[in-house]
């Protein structure tokens, strides 16, 4: 839009084009719509090899389930990996914006990610937005100084912690870790007591629910466990289906063929000349 | 009342075997007076992908602008069309980018990628994308959608069931919601052809 | 004078219609190291050689072949650090595509880009052209794919190519060898024995550079030992 007659594509940071007249609206009494939310349980510990991380898959907008099974822990390398609980967006675009900025770092240096260099460059975005962009994160990885777990507040403040949990069921799962977390755990104890602090939060947090995915990172390996717990089938599903007594009444319908798809054929790639 | 409400939409979209089903009401308002009854909210990006707009009809229809802008540069410069998960990041990139002062708009997208696999998608005002195996839906109406499509839904259905389908889902919805209805437009994508439906609905 | 007194800015043409930086910028990738590639049935091959200035310089340090995305290698003959402004260029705008649509970027893509880069520095005031030519591997939906980019920012896609100090040689022996059935472990022998030719000096793992990328898809550079293998198996 600043570019005169025609846009361009931007080149990246946000626009704040809209915002006189949202305001505008908002004073006319409009009100400003809600986002998706993760209202969610994300959980973190460290044990004898590595770090577990958990999540929930609710989604939420206000008081609706609006996805039954989204995705919570995000890639950021491939030895790091975070939970993200706030606004969906936010969590979603700063995780793959420090993803992308951490594999340039590692195809200039050669070398694994730290996650202190994914929480450093986590915080000091989240620091910058002044909370405005709310993100609440649980960290996770495995570099060359062993296993590390972080939790990071959407004003840029982290903790460094043995076992961590964020989002509105962190109350719930931090129960299970107070009475359960000790040091040394192994792998099935680890994944165990990860799972039981996510039950907790699914069932007795209302932001949070559906299934259990679990994030397992070692040294030299990671294991993600999508849908490792599936505590609430669907069981009110008819196997017939419906069907209709009277049809949709048509007013008119318009068929337009489609061409099938051209097979692809090599294309001489001569450019211009010099 | 919310910006979403003032001009009032229902978007739906549906996968069946191979082949995908998005559906609008066509009505727009400026909050409870009706001002239009034929108002479009689906638009065709390439010959196999649709996106439908709901929420504020200015800001869907400044959207599908920039939308079409940016996706005729794609084809210019890739000699492709794009895939429905490409575009579906490229619509989330745009809506994010305005973060802090959104377009008031929540889309959905559906389309045929390669091989004909069916894809859709929907996303919140600022892009947090939502991907679903079965049915998304938007807009004032979503509600009564997100109810009768978890009931009416099935998996695999053929073409003409999957119309059938949306279109009562669709009707029923937006029959329990003010601001929405004054009819629909259904359009049915199958690999080998478009059928787009105007249905007719309650007038009231 | 001659040319020179047009040489004092980039964007002022000579009479006789030449950017004279440019022809000097041909000339620095002319004398470069020796570097080439070669589009196999299944895969590029790209190849230079690593002379080093001194035998103290540890020829470990040294990495002549980058990576740009996992699926697209480089690599360059004239000035090795303009070439790395040019390779931490494109690995971000490989990653800004990345970002934008959630897909690898295609190797042409990338290239145009690169290209883009290129052409830029021709034209604009206060720099100099990139004193190399880039030879560019990569392997996408549309198959194996090896361009070269000159620094007028002109760009082709090759089946093998030549570029350096020796590259009219080594032009000859590609295209006396090429053929368009090659397989990727020939494309790599035929590398091997074209570098061979003109080489000063004994051959070996630790004084060339060889990148290959198959139908895996990921670019790889060869260890020494790997690129020993390979020596044996030619001679």
């Amino acid at each position: 839009m600043t570019n005169g007659a025609f846009e361009v594509p931007a080149k990246g940071g946000f626009s704040f084009d809209n915002c006189k007249r949202n305001e505008m609206l908002l004073n006319k009494g409009l009100k400003a719509p809600g986002f998706l939310k993760t209202g969610t349980t994300i959980v973190g510990l460290v044990y004898q090899d590595g770090v577990i991380l958990g999540a929930d898959t609710r989604a939420t907008e206000g008081p609706i389930v609006a996805d039954k099974n989204c995705e919570k822990i995000h890639y950021m390398a491939p030895n790091i990996y975070c939970c993200g609980a706030g606004t969906a967006a936010d969590t979603e675009a700063v995780t793959d914006m420090v993803s992308s900025q951490l594999k340039l770092h590692r195809y200039h240096t050669g070398r694994e990610s730290r996650v202190i260099t994914a929480l450093t460059l986590l915080k000091s975005h989240l620091f910058r937005y002044q909370g405005h962009v709310s993100a609440a994160l649980v960290l996770g990885g495995v570099d060359v100084s062993g296993p590390h777990l972080h939790t990071i507040y959407p004003h840029g403040s982290t903790d460094t912690l043995p076992f961590a949990t964020m989002g509105s069921g962190s109350l719930a799962a931090m129960s299970v870790f107070e009475s359960k977390y000790r040091e040394g755990l192994t792998r099935d104890e680890g994944v165990k007591i990860v799972c039981e602090a996510i039950a907790s939060g699914i069932f007795n947090d209302l932001g949070s629910g559906s299934n259990v995915d679990v994030c397992v990172i070692t040294k030299g390996n990671v294991e993600y466990l999508r849908n490792h717990v599936q505590p609430n089938p669907r069981t009110y599903t008819s196997a017939k289906g419906y069907t209709f007594s009277k049809p949709t009444e048509v007013l008119s319908t318009k068929v337009t063929a489609l061409a099938q798809r051209a097979v692809v054929t090599e294309r001489g790639d001569a450019m211009e000349e010099e | 009342m919310s910006i979403f409400e003032y001009n009032g939409s229902a978007t739906v979209a549906m996968v069946g075997k191979n082949c995908i089903a998005i559906g609008s009401d066509r009505r727009l308002g400026v909050q409870l007076q009706t001002i239009a009854t034929d108002f479009q909210r689906i638009f065709q990006i390439h010959d196999r992908l649709f996106i439908g707009l709901s929420g504020l009809g200015s800001d869907a229809q400044t959207l599908y602008q920039r939308l079409v802008f940016r996706h005729k540069l794609y084809q210019l410069r890739e000699e492709r069309d794009m895939k429905p998960e490409t575009f579906a990041n490229l619509v989330s990139a745009i809506l994010y980018e305005k973060r802090f002062g959104p377009y008031f708009c929540q889309p959905v997208i559906a389309g045929l990628g390669d091989d004909n696999k069916p894809f859709i998608c929907t996303m919140d005002s600022i892009g947090a994308k939502e991907l679903a195996k079965d049915f998304v839906v938007a807009g004032t109406a979503s509600e009564s959608l997100y109810g009768a499509c978890e009931s009416m839904y099935k998996p695999d259905m053929e073409p003409e069931e999957l119309f059938e389908t949306v279109s009562q889902a669709l009707q029923a919805s937006v029959d329990r919601d003010c601001l929405s209805g004054w009819g629909g437009h259904v359009y049915i994508v199958t690999p080998t052809e478009i059928k787009e439906h105007i249905l007719k609905g309650r007038m009231d | 004078m001659g040319d020179s007194q047009y040489s004092f800015s980039l964007t002022t043409f000579s009479p006789s219609g030449k950017l004279v930086q440019i022809e000097h910028a041909l000339t620095a990738v002319g004398s470069g190291q020796t570097s080439l590639g070669i589009k196999a049935a299944n895969g590029v091959v790209i190849a230079t050689e690593k002379k080093l200035p001194s035998i103290l310089v540890d020829e470990a340090s040294v990495q002549k072949i980058q990576l740009l995305t996992p699926n697209i290698g480089v690599v360059y003959s004239g000035m090795g650090p303009d070439s790395r402004v040019l390779v931490r260029k494109s690995r971000k705008q490989a990653e800004q595509y990345y970002k934008l649509y959630k897909e690898p970027i295609p190797v042409t893509q990338l290239v145009r880009e690169t290209a883009a880069v290129m052409q830029e520095f021709t034209q604009s005031g206060g720099v100099r052209p990139f004193g190399v030519s880039l030879l560019i591997a990569g392997f996408d939906e549309n198959g194996p794919q090896l361009y070269q980019v000159d620094p007028s920012g002109s760009y082709f896609s090759w089946k093998a190519s030549a570029m350096g100090k020796n590259v009219s040689n080594a032009k000859t022996f590609l295209e006396k060898r090429y053929t368009d059935d090659m397989e990727l472990d020939d494309a790599v022998h035929t590398a091997i024995l074209t570098l061979k030719e003109g080489f000063e000096g004994q051959i070996s793992g630790k004084n060339i550079e060889i990148g290959i990328i198959g139908t895996d898809k990921k670019f790889r550079v060869l260890t020494p030992a790997e690129i020993d293998d390979y020596l044996g198996e030619v001679e």
